[in-house]
């Protein structure tokens, strides 16, 4: 057998350094955030929980797959600098060292897998918490948050690595996607809030008008673009109606596979994807328009705009009601400090993370 | 190529062969029962876990005599006497042939109290389950467990003031 092969240079597509662990560690999160949505969805309609069920192995999964591609990448980095090869900015950011000089870790990759491990030890912390206290399905228990925040800090390795190449398309669309996945997640993490004593406040709904704010800035003062606040809000829009779609199907498809029925009396509403503002394309809107403003104008406008809207939206999906008019009151005065905040921090970072590699300007912003 | 389709095939045959038992969901352990009166409905009362502590979910099951086809109705929780949720009863998901709450916990120590309003064939009627005494929640406080899982949060923001204070030029 003749097994010679002729090398076909021409025929290989280059694929830009950095794009494939960056890609990676995207996926995971994305898993993560599907393995959320359909687990909040099965607790609610269907019920029954063990260590194994699919949405839990999906939540597994995404950290052990962003974990990995960034030990991966950690590795190889190492590797190059001990053999004093030279080391690309570009793949996650400037390398830095790790117990002394044992490891060089490119500084996004660090702190992607660096939330993964935290998911391992959290993990544990859940299952001694369930041996404790029972297989209960509250979301918002202090080990679940502990998750909820590992898995976060990884989402936010994730917009890190994409940021460094935030002068070629694929860093601009990943920065996007990163970000946008980073936003929708912490729509359940927020949910912690409701142990906070808020008074006359609904502290989630705050919370939510801080994180969600905060994290369109960052997006669109990463990219430094016009369109790029928006470029955020409509990942995130498609992200929810993907999701609307996707959950409750999900879980009754798997119900079905398991021979479970669902529960009486669901209402159908899809859990995660309701928790997301669906004010949130209006105040990327905002955010467009009031560009030349100091950020916090465009923040506060943001905050109002996602707390006051947050009852309609209950009353659009569930029928709820209004609530009373000292709360919401109280809670959209919140709201447009939190966002003015969020507004000026968002805007901050986004400035923190175009530090990280000190690329070419005016090749493509 | 031989040995990379018997490896992987073991580790499928693994995963589903331990994934297969663990999907097995727990039965319903009714350990203490109490009955109450709704009128004309005779009704018990199961807990998986007795006594009950704060915190800690167990499964709750109602069960009429003469079962639950031809009969529907609201439960009421109460908190030492103020109303706390009210929901339909639904059939317990692991143990359809009654009521239920499944794998819940009453989030506070003290005196609750469960409302049965129930509407069958001989009409609707009013039980009470009075004085059910919740104890303190095991485990560490919660200020502790608040501490421990927000770890990551406080781990972030310190990584935030290093990266603030490093860059406070604008690129």
């Amino acid at each position: 057998m003749d097994i010679t092969a002729v090398a076909a240079p021409s025929a290989r597509v280059a694929v830009p350094r950095g794009l494939v662990p960056a890609s990676v560690v995207l996926a995971g999160a994305v898993t993560s955030l599907v393995g959320l949505t359909w687990d909040i969805q099965w607790h609610t309609d269907v019920g029954p929980d063990t260590f194994f069920t699919l949405p839990h192995l999906f939540l597994y999964a995404g950290s052990a797959i962003s974990g990995l591609a960034s030990l991966a990448v950690v590795l190889l980095t190492t590797a190059n600098t001990k053999r004093d090869k030279a080391v690309d900015p570009v793949v996650g950011g400037r390398a830095v060292g790790v117990f002394g000089r044992t490891f060089a870790a490119p500084v996004g990759y660090l702190v992607s897998g660096i939330g993964a491990a935290l998911f391992l030890v959290y993990g544990l912390w859940d299952q001694w918490w369930h041996g404790l206290y029972g297989f209960d399905a509250v979301i918002d228990s202090p080990p679940h948050i502990g998750l909820l925040l590992s898995i976060s800090i990884t989402m936010v390795g994730a917009v890190m690595v994409f940021a460094v190449a935030r002068d070629q398309k694929w860093g601009t669309y990943g920065v996007a996607g990163a970000a946008a996945t980073l936003l929708t997640f912490s729509m359940v993490t927020v949910l912690g809030l409701r142990a906070l004593p808020g008074g006359l406040v609904n502290t989630v709904n705050a919370g939510s008008a801080f994180f969600s704010v905060m994290i369109l800035f960052m997006g669109a003062y990463v990219l430094n673009r016009r369109g790029g606040a928006l470029a955020v809000g409509a990942v995130v829009a498609v992200l929810q109606a993907v999701f609307w779609w996707f959950s409750p199907w999900a879980t009754e498809v798997y119900a079905h596979a398991t021979g479970l029925p669902l529960r009486d009396y669901t209402d159908g509403v899809p859990g995660l994807p309701n928790m997301i503002p669906m004010s949130l394309l209006l105040v990327a809107v905002a955010v467009e328009v009031l560009r030349g403003l100091p950020a916090w104008v465009p923040g506060l406008v943001g905050g109002v705009i996602i707390t006051a809207l947050a009852p309609v939206q209950r009353i659009l999906v569930y029928g709820a009601k209004f609530p009373a008019l000292d709360r919401y009151v109280a809670t959209v005065v919140a709201g447009a400090v939190l966002g003015a905040l969020a507004g000026m921090l968002g805007r901050r970072f986004g400035q923190m993370l175009r530090h990280l590699a000190p690329v070419k300007e005016n090749t493509h912003a | 190529m031989r040995r990379t389709l018997l490896g992987l095939a073991g580790a499928v045959a693994l995963l589903f062969g331990l994934t297969a038992p663990a999907l097995a969901f727990e039965p319903v352990n009714v350990v203490h029962t109490e009955k109450v009166q709704a009128g004309p409905y005779d009704l018990t009362v199961g807990f998986s876990t007795w006594p009950v502590k704060a915190m800690q979910s167990l499964d709750f099951t109602f069960a009429p005599e003469g079962g639950v086809a031809d009969k529907k109705g609201t439960l009421t929780l109460l908190y030492n006497g103020k109303e706390f949720n009210d929901d339909p009863l639904a059939r317990h998901p692991r143990k359809r042939e009654v009521w239920g709450l499944d794998i819940q916990a009453l989030p506070e120590p003290g005196t609750w109290a469960f409302r049965f309003d129930i509407d069958g064939p001989a009409g609707p009627a009013t039980g009470e389950l009075k004085n059910l005494q919740v104890m303190e929640q095991p485990g560490p406080p919660m200020g502790l467990s608040w501490a421990i899982s927000t770890i990551p949060l406080f781990g972030l923001v310190a990584l935030i003031v290093i990266a603030w204070r490093r860059t406070r030029t604008t690129v």
